[in-house]
């Protein structure tokens, strides 16, 4: 349950600032670390800003959430939550720069598949994507690769709590005990809409998965023009204790005003970035985690092909999906 | 049906009580007569398996079933070879499987279970171990000497006891043949009256009697009772000394859940919230599944970490 777990231990951060604040030392850390390598013509201009990974990391996300809404077999949604959660935890201790956001999404997926029980071979996996058979098997060799690293950045903290099954809780809860609403049924739609727009944005590091389902309910009540405060002071028994209700109030206030912010990056930034995020990869991991890969390759029958499907494998494929 | 008979002649226990029964290695029963009759050559077919046979070892069934005879004398062969003891195995376990192997072999051989491969298991198991099954059989004809002395030396014993008995009771009849004698002698001689002489020598007969039951007595006292164990020897009989510790009390667990109480799994129907869950079906229910799991884990997750925590 979500009181004892390692989320709320060690996942749960109480300002968003923290959150900037740790992206800010991922992002120097990088900066520090490739301009210690001294390779001739790099300056600090090619390097992502903070303000640029995140658009970058929106993007990505985005696009890991369109991967999952089209896979085939469909992914429940606690995968898909969990995997977009293990995305953002990924991110919060690294840099855009030291790994490339395209693996690590596929990794996440395919992580979040086997942990949250939904059963998908690793070829099958691939095959979702719009690849030749040798781009799908460098794909799944690129996953297997960081799996392990992904489990590590995690630290092992592999069980995440979504929003979705509380969502499920409240609305027996309200059918139960709460008879002024007449159809609790029609709130469902807007809620699970609201679940999946929180899904893209900090809440889920910063408030835990029952205040989302709950401000989610409490939000597609108050676009269907109800008010639900005695659903808080009767049945939650809050009517005494008015410190703890402000602060749900502020709470509910905070998770939506995160989730209106919320916008998705302009196209002709995300390609901008885009470029530089290329041309960063395209310095830095043959000389770190792919070397070995590449010098392989080198030795290979074939020099020129991995190089093509590489190419062949980027996100204008993604894009297909 | 129950009467055991003669699979060839017919003939029934009842019909002759003095039938005997024999067996042979396969297990399958002929009466003495049967057995003089075909196997006067010394050597034939078993009437009902065909198997080869000698009159040599023919046995008299001494089980009702005679399948328990087959195994008794395969289990005797089998024990020949695989004759290793407890102390030859670094573990108990190991000696547990062995023994497991040995009754597999057994089973094997009594039901006709595979019975080449397990013959050839035990030839290589034979010719792998010979140096061990000699030892081990020489070890046991030792054993068997070691008790046959202990026994002789038992008997020895009982014996010289009986002797000292006899020696003993002899004595004391000498005793009261002399004094007898010695009264009549002093009838004879002495002056005093009769009935003095008798009330003395009454007395002094009762005394040879008291003296004899001492001796008796005095004989008796063993050191050690029969089960070998000292007469000294005092086992404590008070109780264990009671340890005086406090009780386990029952504490119930508390869960500090930051949020609503959550409704016992118990009441949830009472409470109406089974109302609007999907019930379960029949095959839900067989694997131990029931509505009001989902719906209170539901719940559970719903009220968990739901007040903000005041830090």
């Amino acid at each position: 349950m979500y009181h004892n777990s390692s989320q709320k231990k060690f996942w749960i951060f109480d300002k968003e600032a923290k959150l900037d604040q740790f992206r800010q030392e991922a992002n120097q850390k990088f900066h520090s670390k490739a301009l210690g390598l001294r390779k001739p013509g790099i300056n600090e201009s090619m390097f992502l800003e903070p303000r640029e990974e995140k658009v970058l990391f929106r993007h990505y996300e985005k696009r890991l959430l369109d991967f999952c809404s089209v896979f085939k077999p469909v992914m429940p949604k606690s995968v898909v939550g969990t995997a977009c959660m293990y995305f953002r935890r990924f991110y919060l201790n690294n840099s855009l720069m030291d790994y490339h956001p395209r693996t690590i999404m596929l990794t996440c997926a395919y992580l979040s598949c086997k942990v949250d029980e939904f059963n998908v071979s690793s070829t099958q996996f691939v095959g979702n994507l719009q690849e030749s058979p040798a781009g799908q098997e460098r794909a799944l060799e690129q996953i297997l690769e960081y799996e392990l690293l992904l489990i590590q950045q995690l630290n092992f903290h592999l069980v995440v709590h979504n929003p979705y099954r509380p969502l499920e809780g409240f609305l027996i809860d309200l059918k139960t005990r709460y008879p002024l609403l007449e159809n609790p049924e029609m709130m469902r739609k807007s809620a699970d809409d609201f679940l999946n727009r929180a899904s893209m944005t900090d809440v889920g590091l910063l408030f835990s998965p029952s205040q989302i389902a709950l401000t989610a309910v409490l939000n597609s009540a108050a676009r269907a023009g109800l008010n639900m405060e005695t659903y808080l002071t009767e049945c939650m028994g809050l009517k005494e204790d008015k410190e703890t209700l402000s602060k749900m109030y502020d709470v509910m206030r905070r998770i939506t005003t995160l989730i209106k912010e919320y916008e998705l990056p302009k196209v002709e930034e995300v390609n901008m970035c885009k470029q530089k995020l290329e041309r960063i990869h395209a310095e830095f991991t043959t000389n770190t985690n792919l070397k070995r890969k590449h010098g392989y390759e080198d030795d290979d029958h074939v020099v020129k092909k991995p190089l093509v499907t590489e190419e062949e494998w980027s996100d204008e494929d993604l894009d297909a999906l | 049906m129950d009467d055991q008979g003669c699979p060839r002649c017919k003939t029934t226990k009842y019909r002759n009580p003095s039938l005997k029964l024999m067996v042979n290695v396969c297990g399958h029963t002929l009466c003495e007569n049967c057995v003089e009759m075909l196997f006067v050559r010394g050597s034939g077919n078993c009437v009902q398996c065909n198997t080869p046979l000698r009159k040599s070892n023919f046995r008299l069934q001494l089980f009702e079933d005679p399948a328990i005879d087959k195994e008794v004398e395969i289990r005797k062969r089998v024990l020949k070879i695989y004759n290793k003891r407890d102390s030859d195995f670094p573990s108990l376990g190991e000696y547990n499987d062995y023994l497991e192997q040995v009754e597999e072999i057994v089973f094997n051989l009594t039901n006709n279970v595979d019975i080449e491969s397990t013959k050839q298991i035990m030839e290589q198991y034979q010719r792998e171990n010979k140096d061990l099954i000699q030892r081990n059989k020489a070890k046991l004809t030792r054993e068997q000497e070691e008790l046959e002395e202990i026994l002789l030396l038992e008997q020895q014993d009982s014996e010289q006891r009986r002797l000292e008995n006899l020696q003993e009771e002899q004595r004391q009849l000498q005793a009261k043949r002399k004094n007898k004698q010695a009264l009549l002698d002093e009838l004879e001689s002495s002056l005093l009256p009769a009935s003095i002489l008798l009330a003395q020598h009454k007395e002094r007969a009762a005394q040879l009697e008291n003296q004899i039951e001492k001796q008796k007595q005095t004989v008796k006292p063993a050191t050690i009772f029969s089960t070998g164990i000292l007469m000294g020897q005092t086992v404590s009989l008070a109780p264990v000394v009671r340890l005086e510790e406090e009780l386990y009390v029952y504490q119930p667990l508390r869960i500090q859940t930051l949020g609503p109480a959550v409704p016992e799994l118990e009441h949830l129907a009472r409470l109406g919230y089974l109302n609007h869950v999907r019930t379960a079906t029949p095959q839900d229910v067989a694997g131990g599944y029931t509505a009001g799991l989902a719906c209170h884990r539901a719940i559970q997750d719903a009220f968990s970490g739901l007040f903000p925590s005041f830090t």
